[in-house]
């Protein structure tokens, strides 16, 4: 497999779904991440964290991935914040224009703490 | 230029006159750590003790001169930031074989000549950079920080021939050490700005208490007036042309480490720095040649720029160019009053090591950071850890490498030329058969983002381009790929590099590629595919710093260009 493909984890942090994300997001993997997003909050998960800090790159088909997954949290009345958005990644959000459209913490701990 | 977040006075602020004042004496009493060169020079020509206190003044005004020269933003001299000066022993062994071959006139005549090689030699250094990339910088200043830091080991635990440790230089560098470095990690302010200072002040008294501070070293039986215009008794200037090898060799290497100190200046001063700014380069390689001129002219030593003073402004957040003309002034004054010079010439050496070492680790890191910002492939690698290594080789084995031919000796027997000049001839070397131009060509039936990452990520470090470049390069390609879809043919990428761009130009056969100027909504990126193809467009625009699209015949070209 390659190194930067795209990886999913996902681990429990005090009552809050962590989803780790690692490596590069682009229209390849894009549905995968969309679907497992969209079925963990349609599943009834209510606080979701997606921790980006080792993600490579995302490209358009990822920021539309998580768009929906947004939209389908709030029509579920959950939480789903973004964070350890790093460099380049943070760029990226900058770039389109995306950054006030997610709600995004600096770090995990933070995240978790605000959602928990 | 970006003002980093951790100075507290750039360049360009003028600090209030007490910051100043003080910040100016924390700098002078680093700098007259390196008085031991000309006081060598003076042991070895068996001055009398006046002349050494001349010599002393006169090589104290040498300082505030070169400092006022090097600090200068002017078209001729001046590098434009905060640059102190020191003597160094780049030129120790040249000047102490002028010495015994023709005397001090010797020594001031060929540093005279020294001057005048680097003033030739700085109008021609923008035709030279791409000899001299920033990752070459980088190791210069890293090279510069080791030889620091064991010349800061050597003094603070005084070992001499005999390789023994003095206990009681281990308590004085010991105090002055860790209160240079409580001061300048745990505090704010005064404390942080002015650590060197206080921590060289409570080594003086240290050294009192422990009987290491020796006042009769340099004191006259006479005693000391309180002002004294220094004589040039022992000025007189000759010259061999036997010797010019040696001063050309150690010039050069002079010129080498004023490159790498601008820049680390230039680095400390702009969060956003990049590369080097030659204009400023040329500008500080005049100003030591003028130094040089000066010095040699007032019966002085060879005089460089000092990586300690760039380090101990990047630990204090006083880069101010202010500094560096108050340090003019005040050299110039303490050199008219005897007692100053001589409180300065006696300074400790456990306490000058403390200094060295303290300071010595912010010019390392520096030079490090420099180094890792570029990607690295194996041709770096071996310029890089072959000529490193090479720099602590010379120190260990300095005798064995010493013992060749007089006109080498000046590189062999020191470690910053050592390391410098094989880094020089390593990447002049290994840039053979490196292409400034390379292309891939990627089939139909999907895109293969994994082979253009890695054509990129090699292509990258071959070139020891900007990591942040290459992955947004990386990204732009992918996200065009993406844009494209699959293209019948497939599609060529073709990536052209020099230091100040990288162009990467995509051919396909189809229509040319609309880039939208609008940011779709995030409702639109949502609604339908077209959405996203419209953030896809909009996003490879804003990630490239200029981008264009055209057709010629059936195959169409989108060209991303990436400033670096």
């Amino acid at each position: 497999m390659n190194a930067s493909a795209l990886t999913i984890g996902q681990s429990r942090d005090d009552g809050v779904c962590v989803v780790t994300l690692s490596g590069r997001i682009d229209s390849t993997n894009a549905n995968d991440l969309m679907n497992q997003l969209t079925s963990l909050i349609t599943s009834g998960e209510k606080s979701i964290v997606v921790d980006f800090a080792a993600v490579l790159y995302l490209t358009s088909a990822a920021f539309r991935a998580l768009l929906v997954a947004t939209d389908e949290a709030e029509r579920n009345a959950a939480k789903f914040v973004l964070c350890s958005l790093g460099g380049h990644v943070r760029e990226l959000f900058e770039m389109g224009g995306l950054l006030e459209v997610f709600t995004i913490h600096p770090s995990r701990a933070e995240a978790v703490a605000q959602l928990g | 230029m970006a003002r980093p977040l951790n100075l507290i006075y750039a360049v360009g602020d003028v600090p209030p006159p007490a910051i100043l004042i003080i910040s100016a004496i924390q700098h002078v009493a680093v700098m007259a750590i390196t008085l031991i060169f000309p006081l060598i020079l003076a042991r070895e020509a068996n001055l009398p003790q006046a002349q050494v206190l001349d010599l002393v003044s006169l090589s104290m005004i040498g300082l505030g001169f070169a400092t006022v020269c090097f600090s200068i933003r002017s078209h001729f001299i001046g590098s434009g930031y905060l640059s102190p000066a020191a003597y160094t022993a780049i030129y120790l062994g040249p000047s102490l074989f002028a010495l015994h071959r023709g005397g001090l006139d010797l020594v001031f005549g060929m540093t005279v000549i020294a001057g005048l090689i680097q003033l030739g030699v700085a109008p021609l250094l923008n035709r030279l950079r791409a000899l001299l990339p920033s990752e070459i910088a980088g190791l210069v200043i890293a090279i510069v920080g080791l030889s620091l830091a064991s010349l800061g080991v050597r003094y603070s635990l005084g070992i001499d021939t005999g390789q023994s440790v003095k206990p009681e230089y281990m308590i004085v560098s010991g105090v002055s050490l860790a209160t240079m470095c409580i001061l300048n990690i745990w505090t704010k302010g005064y404390g942080k700005m002015f650590c060197v200072l206080i921590g060289i002040v409570v080594g003086y008294v240290v050294s009192y208490l422990v009987g290491v501070l020796d006042l009769s070293a340099i004191t006259p039986k006479t005693g000391l007036v309180l002002f004294h215009l220094p004589r040039l008794d022992h000025v007189g200037w000759s010259f061999d042309a036997y010797l010019l090898a040696p001063f050309v060799v150690a010039a050069l290497a002079a010129t080498l480490r004023v490159m790498g100190d601008i820049s680390n200046a230039q680095r400390l001063n702009d969060a956003d720095w990049v590369r080097p700014n030659f204009s400023s380069l040329a500008g500080g390689v005049s100003a030591n040649g003028i130094a040089m001129i000066f010095c040699g002219l007032t019966g002085s030593f060879g005089i460089n720029s000092y990586s300690s003073s760039i380090g101990l402004s990047g630990a204090t957040g006083v880069t101010s160019r202010s500094v560096g003309y108050a340090v003019g002034i005040g050299f110039t004054v303490l050199a008219l009053i005897p007692p100053a010079a001589a409180a300065f010439a006696i300074m400790p050496l456990p306490v000058m090591g403390a200094a060295l070492f303290f300071t010595a680790a912010f010019v390392l890191t520096s030079g490090l950071q420099m180094i890792t910002a570029r990607m690295l492939d194996a041709r770096k690698n071996v310029v890089i850890g072959f000529s490193f290594a090479m720099a602590v080789v010379a120190d260990i084995y300095h005798d064995a490498l010493t013992a060749v031919p007089l006109v080498l000796q000046p590189i062999f027997g020191n470690s910053l030329v050592l390391g410098t000049v094989c880094a020089v001839l390593l990447n002049l070397i290994t840039r053979i058969g490196v292409r400034q131009r390379v292309s891939i060509k990627l089939a139909a039936g999907g895109i293969n983002r994994e082979r253009v990452e890695q054509f990129l990520s090699e292509q990258g470090a071959r070139w020891a381009a900007r990591r942040d470049v290459i992955n947004r390069a990386t990204f732009g390609v992918v996200q065009l790929l993406e844009i494209l879809g699959d293209p019948p043919d497939g599609v060529e990428v073709e990536a052209s590099f020099d230091e100040f761009n990288l162009d990467v130009h995509v051919k396909y056969v189809g229509a040319p590629l609309d880039i939208p100027e609008r940011k779709p909504t995030p409702r639109e990126i949502m609604a339908s595919e077209d959405g996203e193809r419209l953030l896809a467009g909009y996003l490879l625009r804003r990630s490239a710093d200029r981008i264009a699209s055209r057709q010629s015949g059936d195959v169409a070209e989108v060209n991303l260009h990436y400033d670096h």
